[in-house]
């Protein structure tokens, strides 16, 4: 169908201020923060559920692809049409419906941003721990689409683990609600969970029931600088074998603290080759203690520059160095592509090392970053995507790295989605079956494949 | 034609009946022959008896120690039944990186020892834990007193070996803590009953042991004031690991049955359980007890793990105590929001009273969970039928007060014809088609989730 026979039939249930389709406005939809692009043909952005069915529907008939997004933050793709077609924002969908104090939970729209439900449940002394680094501008729908992460995954586990049910709009139309207002169901098949991470191929995500646990009492961050990355490594081992579990242990490498120092001269000593931000939560009296634990394994693994954050605003500082890793990498070369391999806990400083070692087989440098507590790294690659001979290095380095990932018991992404970028790597890591399973499963849900195509699988 | 009985060393197949009867039936007394039984001992034997039963069409039904309580194990349709006994082995566990992998037959109370010595932890802990077998568990989506704090099995899954209907070995999910490879084929395979594949490998992920645990025991003299003093504890941001109710009638039967102490004169008790550092559960402990006091309850405190076995003996006494005070049993398993349970209580009261029927309940109070034991009698056709609307009265209470009608137990052969009331049909169309996917013939533990 012609992008004018699109429009025209749109108009017809879709208010007009939300349609886009001037050049202008669809580029700022055609990119995500991956270096891929495609332009959409279309691009609307919904208030109500009731222009979400329809567009649906008429997509579905028509065979026009659709691709929900949220605030495009993603890192593999998943909000790219790279068929065209119609791209499905649903950043206008953003009310807090409910967050249920007695019963613990929050009642949310797909796009509200997670900092704001974040702020809005610690007001009443609730939390909610996903924390994706791109908390301030990403949404929960985007979160729910790819299971997303964060630094606080380590001690309370990725979105999935806090979705007890979600009203979802099938490509034909209908709706359907998974799960219940209740932390435990088993009633059939676990729909919910399929839906997370699901990356927008199986349905819209037009609401969510999310599960909210009681503010930790206090926590308190460190940071600690070492002169090799055996080191830390030895010391995110020896910090879990102590019976600590830690609500954040962040890895950064030489390469990212150097880059950090450039961007915003943040005090840091230039010379460490590795860092970690460590942050432990829960009671004070358990903070304390864990907090005494901590330092002696971090004396004990020859760490040097111990510090402990004495407020809020140096444990902000902190964690502001962490956050700007990606933004400060992404300075000293035109192109950033971010890997997302994670391997067990213990393999970390060997799958570093062979990190570092493609970096100078290749001579490409690459950052190394992420969360060492849960085995998840991601390897920065500063490229030039426009520099065609270095991007057939990169895509060996790439290559390279699931598969060092996967000989070393891991996966090839912990958190960021398979997406486009992943999409040609999966079938090694899941095999035929695997991949059999979810070409049918997709074709359940969709069976004229519209659901944002191109992605998965 | 190969014979099953050829395709397995002799002592781990059997077609005789004195064999067969044996993994016949499960806790809900449902009971149904099956053809074979076999008790494979490696995937590869797993493989081999599902692809000769994929051949020939006979129907596969995977069984861990049969305590189910949905009929999830009985073998309908004269099937193969697949017993996972053999295959029992802990594989590993990884210490540094918190990963266990262990197969399928591991019995869960087992499981939870073995790691206590490396001072680990693994939170599922269903009430029939010392016989019960993880993979019965994962294959459930099992939870227990613990699942307030820590969650249900599918927290705890990482990633698992299957077996499809035709003998294909797949891996799903990852080795690692965090993962999003594509479609949760891992969670769709947990709680799916196996009605899907069989599960011949399981990778769990493991916690640090909590130092300290503190259990108090209170005991009420009205269940609304029981259950407002639950609602009162979730309030003020204190998660115990367990927060368990009886009611009198359970509480009743216990004492009948195995006498532990409790006050038979009590109207309701609760079991909550702390765990954490020895100062923080100190300062929960205290703020519970003056809870329960404020809402007229007597407390009695165990710190020490003897009188702590002790408080909960009650407590997993009552299943095995109810079979005795009448011939039939109809266990349910419902959940509301927890604001609701006053209200879910006052009405199955109600219930109770305008059906004429006798209802006993116990369970997980701090999730909403409650065990709603209908006691009847099959024989006495009249009150098994006033038995039969009571039930599904209770289905539908927990489902207006946003709740579900199976929050641990599966649903198996005793929920199946209750689910549409839950499901919808776009939904229950989805799970259909996923079925049919995985399993094509329809050989998979036949007859369970869906009805016909």
């Amino acid at each position: 169908m012609a992008v004018k026979g699109i429009l025209e039939a749109i108009a017809r249930f879709i208010e007009k201020e939300h349609i886009l389709s001037c050049k202008e406005d669809l580029i700022c939809y055609s990119s995500d923060a991956t270096y891929h692009n495609a332009m959409p043909d279309v691009v609307v952005i919904p208030e109500e559920k009731r222009e979400i069915i329809q567009v649906l529907r008429f997509a579905n008939s028509e065979r026009i692809p659709v691709t929900p997004r949220g605030a495009g933050t993603g890192l593999s793709g998943g909000a790219l049409p790279v068929r065209g077609g119609i791209v499905l924002a649903t950043t206008r969908l953003n009310r807090i419906i409910d967050i249920d104090e007695s019963n613990l939970y929050a009642v949310v729209e797909p796009g509200v941003i997670t900092a704001s439900l974040h702020s809005e449940v610690e007001q009443r002394g609730l939390f909610y721990p996903p924390d994706p680094s791109s908390l301030r501008v990403c949404t929960i729908g985007g979160n729910l689409g790819h299971s997303a992460g964060g630094p606080r995954g380590l001690k309370y586990g990725i979105t999935r683990n806090y979705v007890m049910g979600l009203e979802v709009v099938l490509p034909q139309g209908k709706i359907i609600n998974t799960g219940a207002r209740t932390v435990k169901s088993v009633s059939g098949y676990d729909l919910t969970r399929l839906m997370t991470g699901s990356e927008g191929t199986l349905g819209v995500i037009t609401k969510a029931l999310l599960r909210l646990i009681p503010k930790p009492e206090a926590s308190m961050t460190f940071m600690a600088f070492f002169d090799s990355i055996s080191l830390a490594a030895d010391a995110v081992v020896g910090i879990i074998k102590k019976g600590i579990l830690p609500t954040s242990l962040e890895f950064m490498d030489g390469t990212t603290i150097k880059a950090i120092i450039q961007y915003k001269s943040i005090e840091l000593p230039e010379d460490a080759d590795a860092a970690l931000l460590i942050e432990v939560d829960g009671f004070e009296s358990e903070v304390k203690r864990q907090a005494a634990l901590l330092m002696d394994v971090l004396h004990g693994s020859g760490a040097r520059g111990i510090h402990s954050a004495k407020d809020k605003t140096e444990m902000e500082d902190m964690w502001n160095a962490r956050r700007m890793a990606l933004p400060a990498l992404s300075r000293i070369r035109p192109s950033t592509i971010l890997e997302d391999a994670t391997v067990p806990r213990h393999q970390v400083p060997i799958m570093v090392r062979a990190i570092q070692g493609l970096s100078i087989k290749y001579d490409i440098p690459i950052g190394i970053f992420g969360h060492a507590g849960d085995g998840n790294l991601h390897p920065t690659i500063l490229t030039d995507v426009h520099d065609k001979d270095e991007m057939e290095k990169v895509d060996k380095v790439i290559e390279e790295i699931f598969e060092i990932a996967l000989s070393l018991g891991g996966t090839l992404t912990g958190e960021h989605g398979i997406g486009v970028s992943k999409a040609r790597f999966l079938k090694k890591e899941i095999g035929e079956e695997g991949i059999r399973l979810m070409r049918a499963i997709r074709n359940i849900f969709d069976p004229n494949g519209i659901m944002n195509p191109g992605k998965i699988c | 034609m190969k014979r099953l009985d050829s395709l397995l060393p002799p002592e781990r197949v059997s077609l005789f009946e004195e064999d067969t009867l044996c993994y016949s039936f499960d806790a809900t007394g449902i009971e149904e022959r099956p053809m074979a039984v076999a008790r494979p001992i490696s995937t590869d034997e797993v493989s081999t008896i599902m692809s000769y039963a994929y051949e020939r069409d006979i129907p596969i039904v995977p069984r861990g120690a049969g305590t189910g309580m949905s009929g999830g194990s009985v073998p309908l349709n004269n099937s193969i039944v697949l017993s996972f006994e053999r295959m029992n082995n802990l594989i590993d566990i990884d210490a540094s990186n918190l990963i266990a992998v262990v197969e399928p037959g591991v019995i869960n109370g087992h499981f939870q020892r073995d790691l206590e010595a490396l001072e680990l932890f693994y939170p599922p802990d269903p009430a029939s834990m010392d016989f019960c077998t993880l993979g019965g568990n994962v294959a459930e989506n099992a939870g227990g007193p613990r699942a307030l704090k820590y969650g249900v099995t599918r927290d705890y899954v990482l990633g698992l070996e299957i077996v499809m209907p035709d003998g294909k070995i797949a891996l799903i999910g990852t080795k690692t803590q965090k993962g999003v490879v594509g479609y949760d084929l891992t969670r769709l395979v947990v709680g799916s009953e196996g009605t899907l594949a069989a599960i011949t490998k399981i990778f769990l992920r493991l916690l640090p042991m909590p130092r300290a645990v503190i259990t108090l025991l209170a005991v009420f003299d009205s269940v609304d004031a029981s259950a407002r003093a639950v609602s009162k504890i979730i309030a003020s941001s204190i998660i115990p690991r367990t927060l368990e109710f009886m009611d009198r009638e359970s509480i009743k039967a216990v004492e009948a049955f195995k006498p532990t102490g409790l006050p038979t004169t009590a109207e309701a008790v609760l079991l909550i359980e702390v765990d954490g550092s020895p100062k923080a559960i100190k300062e929960d402990t205290d703020r519970i007890a003056s809870i329960c006091i404020a809402h007229k309850a007597d407390i009695q405190v165990a710190d020490e793990p003897s009188a702590r076995q002790r408080l909960w003996e009650a407590r997993r006494a009552i299943s095995p105590a109810l079979y005795r005070i009448s011939p039939t049993k109809i266990n349910e398993d419902i959940v509301v929001p927890r604001s609701k349970i006053p209200e879910m209580l006052a009405y199955l009261r109600r219930l109770s009273e305008d059906l004429n029927i006798r209802i006993v309940n116990f369970g997980h109070a701090g999730d909403g969970n409650i065990h709603v034991n209908i006691m009847t009698d099959r024989e006495n056709a009249e009150e098994f039928k006033r038995a039969g609307d009571a039930r599904r009265k209770i289905f539908e209470a927990a489902l207006k007060f946003g709740g579900t009608i199976s929050g641990e137990h599966g649903v198996g052969i005793t929920k199946a014809p209750f689910i549409p009331m839950e499901m919808h049909p776009a939904s229950l169309g989805m799970m259909k088609a996923i079925k049919r996917l995985f399993d094509p013939k329809g050989l998979m533990n036949p007859g369970k989730i869906f009805e016909g």
